[in-house]
């Protein structure tokens, strides 16, 4: 028979492990994502729910031969994956005059997670893929129109690969390859704004 | 020549040439001038008066739809077109073209009956206006909404912006062998293509404008002939082995082809004739290179199938675009340079990336070239652009680490061997820079044949070129999405154009190989850098 001391030892081991595990799982995590995920651009000031940032979004500038880094309010997120998410969501949204998208229209952002080693995984709808006009210039745009809108704008990220429903591809349209996490490619931006990045 | 049906043959097939001669040069002014337009060929009658040759104003009314007046208060003829006219005065050797004078080599000259009416004036459907036939591209030239071109000599009128290339043929007999040499001006794309027992020059024209005299006596060459508006065919004799062409000369004004017919006569193949000295840029094409820097070139037509690629404005496909130009490529390329190529598809199926790419390295090829058509969100962007791989240094640590990698076999016997692993899909990592180098040879003739767009050459994560284990480029030929763009790409001239430019690039590329550098790549700017990874 176990003595009544004996009882109260393991329970208070057994709280102490559920702590540790509580600690390693939850709370470090939490800790890594708020560190990291800081947005760059300055918060506007208000409540969380009404906060904003400035974020540079990227657009197909009129000469059609170069993206045009525009910056824009867009609501705060909190750590790095909810304002990644912003970021793109506000990207997919169509472009103001008088630039054009370089996502096809009707593409949605379904899911977005970071790896541990800062590699974001954007998961968009299949219109991406299937409305896109083809081209590789074209494509080039649309590929690097998300990547370098999210590692512009968020430091913690340094590498981006594009799914479709969840899934990896090889291209969206035949020309760009998407097997792997792209790094930013600030080439075709046109605009200096995006390249004096901190 | 001993066979009595080969003799027969070589005499009809020098009666044709000496026909096509004929035909060609025209000789004999009275004959008629021949008008050709991109519709065809329409005669011109002409005579003589006096010893100059004209041409009644009648006559170019119907083809040229002018209107002939005679204006009594000024006592001249007036030849009107749409709203512009010219004035022609009976014995004066002037023409005035809206208030300028042109000078021709004889008067307005009237012939035929000039009958009394009732009001005492002429009736001009009784009588015939000559003028001298130099009328037409000095003056009347100058109100027409086409240009005009005369070549007295060949008996050539030609109206509008046609190809058509003085071609001269002559020969050399060297032994046995003999060099036949085709003098082209201005100068336009060909490509030499054997077919059994012929050899045929085509041109990149509408018609051609050939002088070419008989052949001498041997045993190569049975005849020559124009065989249509763009081709000559060179019949080929019994003792015909081989041949080899090669260009000395080439500029855009005028060309020099010059092809070697071989003889198979035992004492010529063991001591070939001198070769023509090897130029800079276009040189040549030996069937026989012992070991060619380029033996095999896969061209990759892009999209296919389901996969239509981009559309045009009016519903041009990219896969049909790539498709025609990759055709004439390969003929093109194994015409000139006597190269193996290969396509990827041939047909209208839809093929994957690796599935290209390994389609090349089992071929074991040196060149990849893959066709597409651009698309913009702009319907003004145009130009032709030329990408190459580009890896940013994610790729770039893992073509790195599999390098160093490696593997370790076991070899028979015992011991072991250090095995150097490419990843499938990393093999163009090692080409880059010879990749870089065909890249601006592409673009650079590209520019002088087409628009080129601003951005010219690029790099990036092109995913067909990944994977190939060769120099490889993927050319862009121009944007779909522009609607003039698109009609040019669907269009035979500018896919020819194309071809030049691409066949063009082969051969300094070939000398970049041989001998590691090429002064058209090595000045000029460096490569655009397109991965700017942090």
């Amino acid at each position: 028979m176990m003595t009544r001391r004996a009882a109260l030892g393991y329970s208070a081991l057994a709280a102490a492990g559920l702590g540790m595990v509580w600690v390693l799982f939850v709370l470090i995590p939490r800790w890594s994502v708020q560190d990291s995920g800081a947005p760059v651009a300055q918060a506007a000031p208000g409540e969380t729910a009404t906060r904003k940032i400035t974020a540079h979004l990227f657009f197909v500038a009129e000469d059609g031969l170069h993206l045009a880094a525009v910056e824009r309010e867009i609501p705060y997120g909190e750590g790095t994956v909810e304002q990644a998410t912003r970021i793109i969501e506000a990207q997919l949204e169509p472009a103001p005059a008088p630039y054009t998208s370089s996502i096809p229209s009707g593409t949605r952002l379904h899911g977005l997670f970071v790896s541990s080693l800062g590699e974001a995984f954007v998961d968009l709808s299949s219109e991406v893929s299937s409305a896109h006009p083809g081209g590789s210039l074209n494509e080039l745009f649309t590929v690097y129109t998300i990547v370098d809108t999210l590692t512009t704008n968020l430091p913690a990220i340094m590498a981006v690969q594009v799914l479709i429903d969840g899934k990896e591809v090889d291209t969206l349209a035949g020309h760009v390859d998407l097997r792997r996490p792209l790094q930013e490619n600030t080439r075709w931006v046109a605009s200096t704004e995006t390249e004096a990045k901190p | 020549m001993r066979d009595p049906r080969a003799f027969s043959c070589a005499t009809i097939l020098a009666l044709l040439g000496l026909a096509v001669m004929l035909y060609g040069q025209g000789a004999a002014p009275g004959s008629p001038l021949i008008i050709l337009t991109r519709d065809g060929r329409t005669p011109l009658p002409t005579t003589l008066v006096a010893g100059q040759e004209m041409v009644a104003l009648d006559d170019l009314a119907g083809p040229f739809k002018i209107a002939i007046r005679e204006d009594s208060v000024a006592n001249a003829v007036r030849v009107t077109y749409k709203d512009k006219s010219i004035l022609l005065t009976p014995d004066q050797t002037l023409a005035s073209v809206g208030g300028r004078l042109v000078s021709l080599p004889a008067p307005l000259t009237r012939v035929g009956r000039r009958p009394s009416t009732s009001s005492g004036r002429p009736e001009p459907a009784e009588g015939r206006y000559l003028v001298p036939v130099e009328f037409i591209n000095r003056a009347f030239a100058l109100i027409y909404e086409e240009p005009i071109e005369l070549r007295k000599a060949s008996r050539l009128l030609i109206v509008g912006t046609l190809k058509v290339p003085r071609v001269e043929v002559h020969y050399e007999p060297l032994g046995n062998d003999l060099r036949v040499v085709f003098d082209m001006a201005p100068t336009f794309a060909h490509a030499i293509i054997q077919e059994q027992r012929r050899l045929l020059i085509r041109f990149d024209s509408d018609a051609l404008d050939a002088s070419i005299p008989l052949p001498p006596a041997q045993t190569v060459l049975a005849g020559v002939l124009v065989l249509d508006r763009s081709t000559i065919e060179l019949d080929l004799g019994q003792r015909f082995a081989s041949y080899r062409s090669s260009i000395p000369s080439s500029t855009p004004a005028s060309s020099r082809i010059v092809v070697d017919l071989l003889s198979s006569v035992p004492e010529t193949t063991t001591a070939p004739a001198p070769s023509p000295p090897p130029s800079a840029g276009e040189s040549l094409a030996t069937l026989a290179a012992p070991h060619p820097a380029i033996a095999t070139i896969v061209i990759d037509p892009g999209h296919g199938g389901d996969d239509a690629g981009t559309r045009g404005p009016t519903g041009v496909q990219e896969k049909d675009v790539t498709l025609s130009v990759a055709r004439h490529l390969k003929t093109a390329i194994e015409g000139r340079y006597g190269i193996r190529v290969l396509q990827t598809r041939d047909d209208d199926r839809r093929m994957g990336p690796d599935e290209r790419a390994a389609y090349a390295n089992n071929n074991k090829a040196d060149l990849f070239i893959s066709l597409h058509a651009n698309a913009s969100p702009q319907p003004d962007v145009k130009g032709a652009e030329v990408f190459y791989l580009g890896l940013d240094k994610y790729a770039d640590q893992a073509r790195r680490q599999a390098q160093l990698d490696g593997a370790v076999l076991p070899v028979f016997g015992g011991g072991t061997r250090q095995i150097d692993l490419v990843l499938w899909d990393l093999a163009q990592a090692k080409y880059v820079e010879q990749s870089t180098v065909l890249a601006r040879l592409v673009e650079s003739h590209l520019r002088s044949k087409v628009d080129v767009s601003p951005l010219g050459i690029q790099q990036g994560p092109m995913r067909v070129l990944v994977g190939v284990n060769m120099s490889a480029v993927l050319i862009e030929m121009g944007y779909l999405t522009n609607r003039g763009q698109e009609q040019a790409l669907a269009s035979g001239a500018y896919q020819e154009s194309i071809v030049q430019a691409v066949t063009n690039a082969v051969a300094p590329f070939r000398e970049y190989l041989e001998h590691g550098s090429d002064e058209s790549v090595t000045e000029g700017a460096p490569p655009a850098t397109a991965t700017s990874g942090r």
